[in-house]
């Protein structure tokens, strides 16, 4: 049967790795927008090698998140290159959400007009002025929502982590688990906080996409 | 064993991976249609309703929803095999994102469209049916082809619960030959040789017809 006073034991046990699905959250979502922005940069500007840039998200985005991490985690020390599986984990994903991140970052430059680019240099600003403070602000409005939307998608995603034991919430539930031979409510109470975090970040970045689109109309 | 063995067993696999995506659509495809189509149309407690049960199955972690429902099912005496747990779950879940795209499609049409359903006679289900309906639904075939790309790449976590599909192959042959590298170079390139072309598809599709729906999140 169903042990709902076992329930209400497993969150603490699995709360305390929240740490790290937050910690290891925030890095990947980092290391995706560097990652992403340079695979997007590198392809506008070059023209040969344009295609290769293109194939290389292509080819993320193809292939199964769980297999990359698999590949990363086993493949990597064949050819001497040990790291922890906490670093192999943030790596992963931050590789794997860069690819969806470059289609958004093209999106966001391809909607700020030419015009904006030209009026900032008759203007006369500097190169790091026109982009830091001219095109990035508009970019910004376009590409904040699909950017918060792989966000919270990424945070889904960290317990495909548990695979490599990577210490985050559902490899500590699985863990509760295989210690008193009950999963169903380490599982059930993993589901329910993840729930929680999801669609509280969820309605952040909505209210944040209304406040801005709200400032964007002044 | 070469590479080309390596790959001929991890292909023995297909059948599995092809199995667990044509029931998964089974349960999505009804999903999506008909739940997209009540949240457009619904309002108030109802509407609600509906929205709860898509987020709960769009908003968390596939992986830990597929173990709730893998542990918990048993509890109350509903004994699933493993490729139907799995292929519910992941319909269920790909179903969710799918339920956002027929509602966008539905709110996107023009509103003198179903006027001039109306207009002409047309009972509401016909002029869903008829007239709504084909129109949403073309103009969402890129997110759905995105969707299904999504889910073939979704269906490795079945090879958590032991079932034979290309993942599970391929994680046998690196523990049997102690060479993880052609193993999952191997299975790396097998899902890049189904998805690729599907990728490929989707761009070209959403570049001709332009995205409905920018925002979809994955």
């Amino acid at each position: 049967m169903f042990d709902l006073q076992f329930l209400a034991d497993a969150f603490p046990v699995i709360l305390e790795s929240l740490g790290t699905t937050l910690w290891v959250t925030i890095a990947s979502c980092a290391l995706a927008v560097v990652l992403g922005f340079m695979l997007e940069i590198l392809r506008r500007s070059s023209r040969q090698f344009g295609f290769v840039f293109r194939f290389v998200t292509d080819f993320i985005r193809s292939t199964p998140i769980l297999v990359q991490i698999y590949f990363l985690y086993f493949v990597l020390p064949q050819f001497g290159v040990t790291l922890p599986a906490l670093v192999i984990g943030v790596f992963s994903l931050g590789l794997y959400y860069s690819a969806y991140l470059a289609e958004v970052f093209k999106a966001g430059i391809d909607a700020v007009p030419r015009g904006q680019t030209e009026a900032a240099q008759s203007l006369g600003l500097r190169w790091t002025d026109q982009v830091v403070r001219v095109i990035m602000p508009q970019m910004l409005r376009h590409i904040a929502a699909p950017m918060g939307n792989y966000f919270v998608s990424l945070l889904k995603a960290t317990p495909y982590l548990a695979v490599i034991a990577v210490p985050e919430m559902l490899g500590a539930a699985l863990e509760l688990g295989s210690d008193t031979f009950r999963y169903a409510e380490p599982m059930v109470a993993t589901e329910i906080i993840f729930l929680v975090l999801a669609i509280g970040i969820a309605q952040l970045v909505r209210v944040l996409e209304i406040r801005m689109m709200r400032s964007a109309k002044r | 064993m070469d590479f080309v063995d390596i790959l001929g067993n991890i292909w023995s696999g297909f059948g599995t991976t092809a199995g667990v995506v044509a029931l998964a659509l089974l349960y999505g495809i009804p999903f999506a249609l008909v739940f997209g189509t009540l949240q457009h149309e619904l309002t108030g407690w109802r509407r609600f309703a509906v929205t709860s049960f898509i987020e709960f199955w769009r908003s968390s972690p596939i992986i830990v929803l597929l173990f709730v429902f893998y542990y918990s099912l048993p509890m109350i005496r509903i004994e699933l095999s493993a490729l139907a747990v799995g292929s519910m779950v992941l319909g269920m879940n790909i179903g969710g994102y799918g339920t956002q795209a027929v509602r966008a499609g539905l709110q996107a049409l023009d509103r003198g469209q179903k006027e001039a359903g109306i207009s002409l006679g047309l009972s509401p289900l016909q002029n869903l049916l008829l007239v709504q309906m084909p129109q949403a639904l073309r103009a969402g075939i890129p997110t759905y082809i995105n969707l299904l790309i999504q889910l073939i790449k979704g269906t490795v976590l079945v090879s958590l619960l032991s079932l034979a599909d290309m993942t599970f192959r391929a994680k046998e042959i690196a523990q049997i030959t102690f060479t993880p590298a052609p193993a999952y170079s191997a299975l790396l390139l097998s899902y890049l040789i189904i998805c690729y072309p599907l990728t490929i598809l989707g761009r070209y599709l959403e570049q001709r017809h332009g995205s409905t729906e920018r925002r979809q999140d994955v």
